[in-house]
């Protein structure tokens, strides 16, 4: 089998999860949930082997362009909904967080987006790509999961689910935060010194990488000093994701857009 | 005094010194940094004054930012200093006795009669947490033993560890601001470059670049001999991601650039009457070669730009020092006399402007075109590698304030400090037990265990 057939498959099957997933929200059948569960994990990996023949073909790391790491990001996003619902069983959360995970990998299938493999330019030839990128993204994947189950919160009724929601956020950001200052901020700083001769060099990635952490330190320290849960907790969560989010997107189609002035 | 302090260590300075932290980024992510007078009067008009007294224009540079940063670390070490000593204390001499009713507080308790005196259950109880590998303090009083069990107690300072690493990250942000040396060499291939303030200079021995099979660059190898005195300490490639280290500085592959100076370029001429002819030579700029003996024709090349391009008063000159538009002027001569001129380009080999050397200028009638073309087909410079020399004696600091940081997640996230506190009082030759959980994380598994415990407790397997 191709790369593209096993991302193919792996797009139909998270789709398919999906539908069994919503059909769960309505009727609350967990029979349904279990059916997703297991088509989502199909999916997960039939995409895990895609993304490991793209390696062996390209002899690179799969990350090195938007339809790459798009398609990783929407991995790890799985990843992370695999994870936490085994571990907090929260099958409630699952339609939407793949939905997330299907909006990702058809935007990398989307036309826009180039799917050749090409050559590594010499900045991206060190094995920092792995450990940076890697890592970044699985942080910024629990994030993800972190702002499902913040609009969760938001919207629920229920004060048990209420709580389940604002518990899990929390867990979810206890994972992402380390996760994403290892990858993003310690390797990108570490990477940017053997590469460019400055750990730091105010650049606009970088910065927003430090708002989105600032963002984040804001969340453990109002929640952890201040007590702060529930609605507050849940709407920095979403801050701080759109932040990431405008991290991974926005730098580079904004503010690069800006910056090319002149 | 005391009202500074307070003020220093109050978590709410810390939310805001972050809200401001996030909002001054973002403003600076938003105005281009680090440019030209010109290109922010003309991006803001009458408002580029003000942003550049603002310093809003070198912003993460800023007297205020820094300032916002100097606030910040200030807000971290009270707020650590003042919260440190009462965790110390926690850590290394706790308050074991606990009230009855302290305990009945809890959320987390139970409460077990045993029969038999005090002195066994207070060994079963012990044991028991010992295999949960709890360490257990204890003190008694008459017909009464208070204990104090702990686990992971380094968990309680994640958190400053955190904040400490933050602080040596700062700190190592100053020592390079203040202390870092950069610079770039621009080295051909045999130069030797001594390096200032050390006892030691460079040598690019060799310089080159390696391309993919479609064309684009896969990497550029500077092989690179370390000189002390005479004799070469040390040789190494160089390349992107992999610098070289001696004594404290770095040097990196940072480009590369071509000699335009003395390029040789590769001519092809071609007669209009004789599809047939067709010669190619190599000549050097400022250099005349001999095409035909036959026809005593000759070509000499006057001028090369890498970058062609038509400057002030129309005059030609390269845009860049890139080889993006290559063009030389040449000149054409028969038994030693000029007969064409003109410039030819590498990427438009069919442009054919090349006019009667005698034709004056400004002629109103046009003089007829002449017989000889002339196409560049090829060039050849040297290159030269270009090394970025840096010293940062911060760096050592950021790594070490990075492992902090990252150890300080761990224990705050991950090494949850859980507690278990018992009363054992005696009475008519029973015990009774009194016990109370407290754990500010992972509360979950931590009630599962402590249930799991008295259970245990309650009826010994």
């Amino acid at each position: 089998m191709t790369e593209s057939t096993l991302f193919g498959l792996a797009f139909i099957l998270y789709i398919v999860a999906t539908l069994f997933y919503l059909a769960f929200q309505f009727s609350k059948k967990e029979a349904r949930a279990k059916v997703g569960f297991a088509l989502a994990s199909l999916g997960f990996l039939s995409h895990t082997a895609a993304l490991i023949l793209r390696t062996f073909e390209s002899h690179h790391a799969p990350f090195t362009n938007m339809y790459e790491s798009l398609s990783f990001l929407a991995w790890a996003s799985a990843l992370a909904f695999l994870v936490i619902d085994r571990k907090f069983k929260i099958p409630r959360i699952g339609a939407y967080v793949l939905l997330i995970v299907v909006g990702l990998v058809a935007l990398a299938s989307s036309p826009l987006m180039p799917k050749e493999a090409t050559p590594l330019v010499p900045a991206l030839q060190s094995y920092w790509l792995w450990l940076h990128v890697s890592v970044t993204l699985l942080g910024e994947a629990f994030f993800a999961v972190a702002f499902i189950t913040s609009i969760m919160y938001l919207t629920a009724k229920e004060p048990e689910k209420k709580d389940k929601m604002d518990s899990v956020s929390y867990r979810c950001v206890a994972v992402g935060f380390p996760l994403f200052t290892l990858g993003g901020l310690v390797f990108g700083m570490v990477w940017a010194y053997k590469a460019w001769g400055t750990y730091w060099s105010w650049d606009p990635k970088e910065v927003w990488s430090l708002i989105t952490w600032l963002v984040f330190a804001l969340y453990l320290h109002t929640r952890i000093v201040m007590g702060w849960k529930g609605k507050r907790s849940a709407i920095i969560a979403l801050v701080g994701f759109l932040a990431a989010l405008f991290t991974y997107f926005g730098v580079n189609y904004l503010l690069a857009g800006l910056h090319s002035y002149a | 005094m005391k009202r500074i302090v307070k003020f220093l260590s109050s978590i709410k300075l810390a939310i805001v010194l972050l809200i401001i932290l996030a909002g001054a980024s973002i403003l600076g992510t938003l105005i281009p940094q680090g440019r030209t007078v010109e290109e922010y009067a003309a991006r803001y008009g009458s408002l580029s004054g003000a942003l550049i007294k603002l310093q809003w224009t070198t912003l993460y540079r800023s007297v205020w930012f820094m300032g916002l940063l100097f606030f910040f670390a200030l807000n971290i070490v009270v707020c650590t200093l003042t919260r440190l000593s009462a965790k110390l204390h926690r850590a290394s001499r706790p308050k074991v006795e606990s009230e009855f009713k302290a305990l009945q507080a809890l959320k987390i308790k139970d409460r077990i009669k045993k029969n038999g005196p005090l002195p066994g259950a207070r060994t079963a109880v012990e044991a028991r947490l010992k295999a949960a590998h709890y360490k257990t303090r204890a003190a008694a009083s008459g017909n009464r033993v208070s204990l104090l069990a702990r686990k992971r107690i380094a968990g309680i300072f994640g958190s400053d560890v955190v904040h400490v690493g933050l602080l040596v990250i700062l700190s190592g942000g100053v020592i390079s601001g203040l202390t870092s040396v950069r610079q770039n060499l621009e080295m051909r291939e045999g130069q030797v470059v001594s390096i200032p303030a050390t006892d030691f200079s460079l040598r690019l021995d060799k310089f080159s670049t390696i391309y993919y099979p479609d064309g684009s660059v896969k990497t550029w190898i500077s092989a690179l001999s370390v000189l002390e005195g005479d004799h070469t300490v040390l040789t190494r490639n160089v390349e992107v991601n992999r610098p070289l280290n001696y004594k404290g500085f770095n040097f990196y592959q940072t480009s590369y650039g071509f000699d335009w100076d003395a390029p040789s370029v590769e001519i092809g001429a071609k007669k209009k009457s004789d599809p047939a002819y067709l010669k190619k030579i190599k000549v050097k700029v400022g250099e005349r070669a001999v095409l035909d003996d036959k026809d005593q024709l000759a070509v000499s090349v006057v001028r090369f730009l890498p970058d062609f391009v038509l400057g002030e008063g129309n005059q030609p000159e390269t845009r860049s020092l890139q080889p993006n538009n290559p063009a030389a002027l040449v000149e054409g001569f028969r038994g030693g006399e000029k007969i064409v001129t003109g410039w030819i380009f590498a990427n438009y080999p069919d442009w054919d402007q090349m006019h009667a050397a005698n034709a004056k200028e400004g002629a109103k009638e046009k003089a007829p075109a002449p017989d000889l073309v002339f196409q560049l087909k090829s060039f050849e410079a040297g290159q030269y590698s270009v090394l970025e020399a840096a010293k940062d004696p911060g760096v050592p600091l950021i790594w070490i304030g990075c492992v902090l940081v990252m150890a300080g997640f761990g224990l705050a996230f991950y090494w949850p400090t859980w507690e278990i506190k018992a009363v054992l009082e005696e009475t008519q030759g029973k015990t009774e037990i009194t016990l109370g959980g407290l754990a500010a994380k992972s509360r979950e598994a931590f009630a599962a265990e402590f249930e799991a415990v008295a259970a245990d407790l309650r009826s010994p397997r």
